[in-house]
Parts: structure tokens; sequence; C-alpha cells
């Protein structure tokens, strides 16, 4: 055993975070304060919640923000207090209504919620009919076999639009990426309407499943290639010459160097695809129609998705429909909720993660 | 082998778009031999090398005249495939660029699989290739870390070793030591020393100790008033720093230009 000079870490081993006495006590004033007399004057005064948070908090907090400024630090603080009360303010602002439409829709779905509400279908159901019995498994099928083919079809069209406008130097990269910008901007109903005119009316096929597919593919495409088209841009080009210079041809400096460095921008970006069409209603309706019962087959029959169920009961409009609605909601929300998760785990796979010892 | 690694250039011309930055650069690289480039910065020594590998027409604006013979024979003639030039003429940058996504053992085999040839030995050759760019002692319990996470020095010597694994026949490194300590420097020129036994060596190199140091020859470029870049005195590296026949050569070996 040889001595080790190595010490264990203290617990305060951070001294740019020791907070001065004044810089403490300005920022307790100043968090305490404003919120006090704000609920004095909430429920004193009996304001309206929204116009007491803005015609009173918002004042009086960046009042209090410019001055632990101007006593923690001087002059050059007036405008960090600023900055600091504007900033916190507006994301708690954003954070907290993200939270409430996410427990809304928990909160109201729950109530709809049940095994069976996962698996049976619409059949026999009207909007009055209680919720013991029916429920959006047949959606959830639909929605799952739309998406999926769409994102099968699309992944591969949008990354190589991705690589060809990142790796080459074709002259016409401009005008793809204009046309791409112009699909980014097409409203879905368009998209729905293009499929239905020319596809459906046209007696060339009918309302099935694929042909929903077919309509969110313009949708979920520049959604994708643009993401992509970051990403990829991101790898530093010494990879790519690093590679070339080792005598590979461009496809497999493309493959094995260009597109792992990427994969975690590609993965999110695929995840942003599915994220963008998982929720179109209008071209479904359009492509797809409004089908009760529960049907696997994307290429006959009219196949249910969840916006489309939710579409359906909110419609109708009844107690029990508003329920089965946000019950959908909630199954849409948790299945968004998985594909993200799954994806960070997916792209968060480091290089050498399990270390194996060589021995010798 | 040791006779095949000929390395010679004929009346190199490049240009960039319609900008003329090299003119008639006819150097020849001896077997074996160390050849180092020096000159003020912009005179288009990276350029030059690049030009060897043929990395060098990957810019979209390159233009170029002349020949480059590899052992007699152009590496620019129409038939010849410049993804196998690059297997047989390594290159090594002046950043250090390892495959972020690779284990440094996989970092060393990049280039065969890459290049689309089977790896026999895979362990032997990762053990050889490290030990000849003189860092297997230092990594040889990490190899299935990954390669970011060696220090700078260690990965410039980690891009060493991923070009020796593919047995180049020259081996070309723009400014290989720019960006390390004298201590990783010290032990790069020790390593080029060793290679040199083996194969045929460029190096551009702003360290004029450096260049004394590694070189046998030594070619000076300078691009003078904005005219294209030339080959001022190509000579034995002794000549070239204790006898140089150009002022020019004088005043920038001694420090007093650019
Ligand atoms: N990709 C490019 N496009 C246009 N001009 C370029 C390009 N690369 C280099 N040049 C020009 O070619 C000339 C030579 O550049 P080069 O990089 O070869 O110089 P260098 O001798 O390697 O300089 P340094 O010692 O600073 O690395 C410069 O004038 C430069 O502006
Ligand atoms: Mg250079």
């Amino acid at each position: 055993m040889t001595d080790t000079l190595a010490q264990p870490r203290p617990k305060n081993a951070a001294p740019w975070e020791k907070l001065g006495s004044r810089v403490r006590f300005a920022s307790w004033i100043t968090s305490l304060v404003p919120a006090a007399i704000f609920v004095a004057a909430w429920l004193g005064l009996q304001l309206d919640f929204m116009a007491a948070l803005l015609a009173i908090f918002l004042p009086i907090q960046l009042a209090f923000g410019a001055w632990a400024g101007f006593y923690s630090y001087g002059r050059k603080g007036v405008n960090d207090g600023l900055l600091m009360v504007v900033t916190f303010f507006f994301s708690t602002f954003v954070l907290v209504l993200l939270a409430s439409v996410i427990w809304s829709v928990i909160s109201e779905g729950a109530a709809a919620l049940s095994p069976h509400f996962i698996y049976q279908n619409n059949r026999y159901i009207t909007g009055t009919t209680g919720l013991e019995i029916g429920g959006a498994g047949h959606a959830i099928l639909g929605s799952v076999i739309i998406t999926g083919i769409t994102t099968v079809i699309t992944v591969p069209l949008a990354i190589a639009t991705a690589v060809y406008l990142t790796e080459t130097r074709d002259g016409a990269r401009g005008v793809v990426r204009t046309l791409l910008q112009a699909l980014a901007g097409l409203p879905s109903v368009v998209a729905g309407l293009f499929i239905y005119s020319m596809l459906i009316v046209s007696g060339w096929s009918s309302q099935v499943g694929v042909m929903a597919s077919l309509a969110l593919i313009p949708l979920m495409l520049p959604t994708i290639s643009r993401v992509a088209e970051e990403a990829l841009r991101l790898v530093p080009s010494e990879l790519r010459n690093g590679a070339l210079a080792l005598g590979a041809p461009s496809y497999k400096a493309f493959f094995m160097v260009t597109l792992p460095a990427a994969k975690s921008g590609i993965v999110t970006a695929v995840l942003l695809g599915v994220a963008r069409i998982i929720g179109e209603t209008a071209p479904l309706i359009l492509t797809a129609v409004i089908a009760n019962e529960t049907n696997a087959n994307p290429l006959a029959g009219g196949m249910a998705t969840l916006p489309t169920y939710i579409y359906n009961f909110l419609y109708l409009g009844d107690a029990t429909s508003l329920q089965r609605a946000w019950g959908a909601a909630l199954v849409l929300l948790i299945f968004v909720g998985i594909l993200f998760v799954g994806a960070r785990v997916a792209s968060a796979t480091r290089v050498g993660s399990k270390p194996k010892r060589r021995k010798k | 082998m040791s006779n095949l690694n000929h390395l010679e250039t004929k009346d190199i011309n490049v240009w960039f778009g319609e900008r003329h930055v090299l003119r008639d650069v006819s150097l020849q690289f001896q077997n074996n031999h160390v050849t180092a480039l020096i000159g003020p910065s912009g005179c288009g020594k990276s350029t030059f090398i690049r030009t060897l590998n043929r990395m060098h027409e990957l810019i979209p604006t390159a233009g170029l005249s002349g020949q480059v013979l590899l052992n007699g024979e152009d590496i620019y003639a129409q038939a010849v495939d410049p993804v196998n030039v690059r297997i047989n003429i390594g290159m090594v940058f002046q950043k250090p660029n390892p495959f972020p996504t690779m284990t440094i053992r996989e970092n060393i085999l990049s280039g065969l699989k890459l290049s689309g040839r089977k790896i026999e030995d895979g362990d032997g050759l990762v053990e050889t290739s490290l030990q000849r760019a003189s860092m297997w002692n230092e990594v040889k319990d990490r190899l299935s870390e990954p390669a970011l996470s060696l220090s700078g020095g260690q990965q410039q010597r980690l891009c060493i070793a991923r070009s020796l694994a593919m047995d180049p026949n020259v081996l070309l490194m723009d400014e290989p030591c720019s960006a390390l300590d004298p201590g990783s420097t010290r032990r790069i020129e020790e390593t080029i020393l060793e290679l040199k036994e083996n194969m045929t060596i460029v190096i551009v190199t702003h360290n004029m100790q450096q260049a004394q140091r590694v070189s046998d020859s030594t070619a000076f470029f300078l691009s003078e008033n904005g005219n294209p870049g030339e080959v001022v005195e190509f000579d034995t590296t002794e000549n070239v720093f204790k006898r140089p026949k150009d002022d020019r050569t004088n005043e920038y070996v001694n420090g007093r230009f650019g």
C-alpha cells in the first residue's frame, strides 16, 4: 500500500456558492415582501387573481428586485435584479400554465380511465351511455397504426432530405429548403383535403387508415428534416474529414461517423415529428372517418384515432361524453409522455458504458 | 516494402475559385525520410499537404494542376480511386479528431472498418498501433472507454495510432503538435523518428526547433505580396537552417520574418 495524498471532499467545497449576508438579507426581503403584499391585496381587497398578479405583484416585485440588486451590488446590480425578476416571473407563469393544463387533463380524465376504457371500443355507445362500458381501445389502436405507418414512411424521407441539405453541394438545396419551410406552414386540413379530393372523392380509394397516414406525411416531413438538418450540421467537419482521410467512401463516413455523432439530435427530430402528428384531427376526419368499431386493417374500413374520438365526444356534449373525451386526452398525454421518456433513454446510451477490463 | 514509399510532386498549382494560391511546387519526398514544410502563415502549406492525399478536392472551390506521383504513379490519374490513395497516404490533422461515439479500441480499428477491409487480429493490431504511437502503456487498461476521455495530447497520439493501423506508405501531418504541451510534443517527435524506418513522413510545422529535430529535408514556402505561394528553397534540413542559399530563407529560419 502506498500512501495517498488525496483527501475526501469537504462539505463546503464550493466557495462560489457562499452568499454575503447583505445579498442573503436582500433576497429574503425581495422574495417575501411582494408576495405578502400580493396575498393581502388579493384576499383583503377581493381583487381578481390575474389582475392582482399583473397589476400589484409584478410591479412591486420589480421594484424590490431593482432595490435588492442595488443594495447588494450597487448600480450595476439594478439591471441584474430586474432581469432576474422578469425571467423568474414569466418562466414560473408558463410553468404553472403548463402544469395546470396537464393537471386538468389528469384530474378530469382519471374518472373515465379504467381497464375497459383502454381495450373496449365504441360500439353501441351513445353520448349518454354510462362509463361502465365502452372505451377508446379502437382509437388507441388506430392512432398507433396510422402514426406508425406515417412514421415508417416519413423518417427515411425526412432524414434523406436532411442529408441532401447538409452533405451535398447541389445547387437545388435552396429551393428544397424553401419548399420545406412552406410545407411546415401548411394547414393540416389542407393536407387532409388534398388526399380527400385527389384520392378519395375521385374514387381511387375510400376512407381508410392508409389515406390518413398519407395525409399526415407532409405534416411530419418538414418537422423531422429541419431538426435533423440542424443536428447533422452540428457535427464538426473535422470528424467527417478524419473519416475520409482514413479511406472511407462518403457513404461509410456518413453512416459510421456523422450519423452516430448526430444520433440524439435525430432521435429528437423523429420524436418531435411524431408529437406533431399524433394530435392531428382535421385531416383524419376527412380521410379515415370517425369509426366506432375496432379495425386493425389500414386498407379497408374507417379507423378511429384518439383525436377524432375526442372530437366526436366533445361534439356530442353530454356529461359522460365529455368525461370520455377527457379520458382519451389523458391517454394521449400518457402516450406522448412514454414516447419522450423512451427517446431520452434511447438517445442517452453513451460510448463504452460497459467497461470491459482487459486482463493480461 | 521500404522501397515503395517514394512520393513526388510535379508542378503543383492550386486555385481556390479564381485565386491562385500555390505555384509550380515540385518536391521529392525520399524513401523513409521526414520532410518538413515550413513558412509563414497563409503561404499554402496546409493546402499543399492536402493535395498529397486528395483531401484537397473536398473543398468546393478547389482547383489543381500538376502531378503527385506515389512510386511513379499519378494519384490524380483518371483510373485512381481517391479512397485507395487515402488508404496508402494517411493524414493527421492539426486538431485532434478522434471519433466521439467510439471507444479507444474502436477508434483504432475504425480505419479498417471505414475502408471496408477485414480485421484479422483486432487485439494485436490495437496493441501494435498504440505501441507505435507510444501510448500503449498509458491506455491498455482503458481500451473500452470513450476516446474523448483522453487528454488532448493523448487524443492526438490516438489519431496517429489510428492512421498507423492502416499501415500507410506515407504519413502526412499538418502541425500535429500545435495544440500540445512540450511533453506530448516530445513523445510525438520520438514516434516520428521511429516511424520513418517504415514510411515516408511529411510534416508541416511552425516550430523551427521541431523541424531541425525531426526532419531530414526541409521545404520553405513563401507567398509574397499576395502572390501565390511558392517553394523558395528545398534542401537537406541542415543546409536550409545552417547554410540557406536564399536571403528570405535565412531571415525566416532565424526568426526575422513574417
Ligand atoms: N477553403 C478555402 N477556400 C478559399 N481559400 C482558402 C481555403 N483554404 C485556404 N485558402 C487560402 O489559401 C491560402 C493558403 O492557406 P493555407 O491554409 O494552406 O495556409 P498555411 O500555410 O497552412 O497557413 P497556416 O500556417 O496559418 O496554417 C490562404 O491565403 C488561404 O486564405
Ligand atoms: Mg495550415
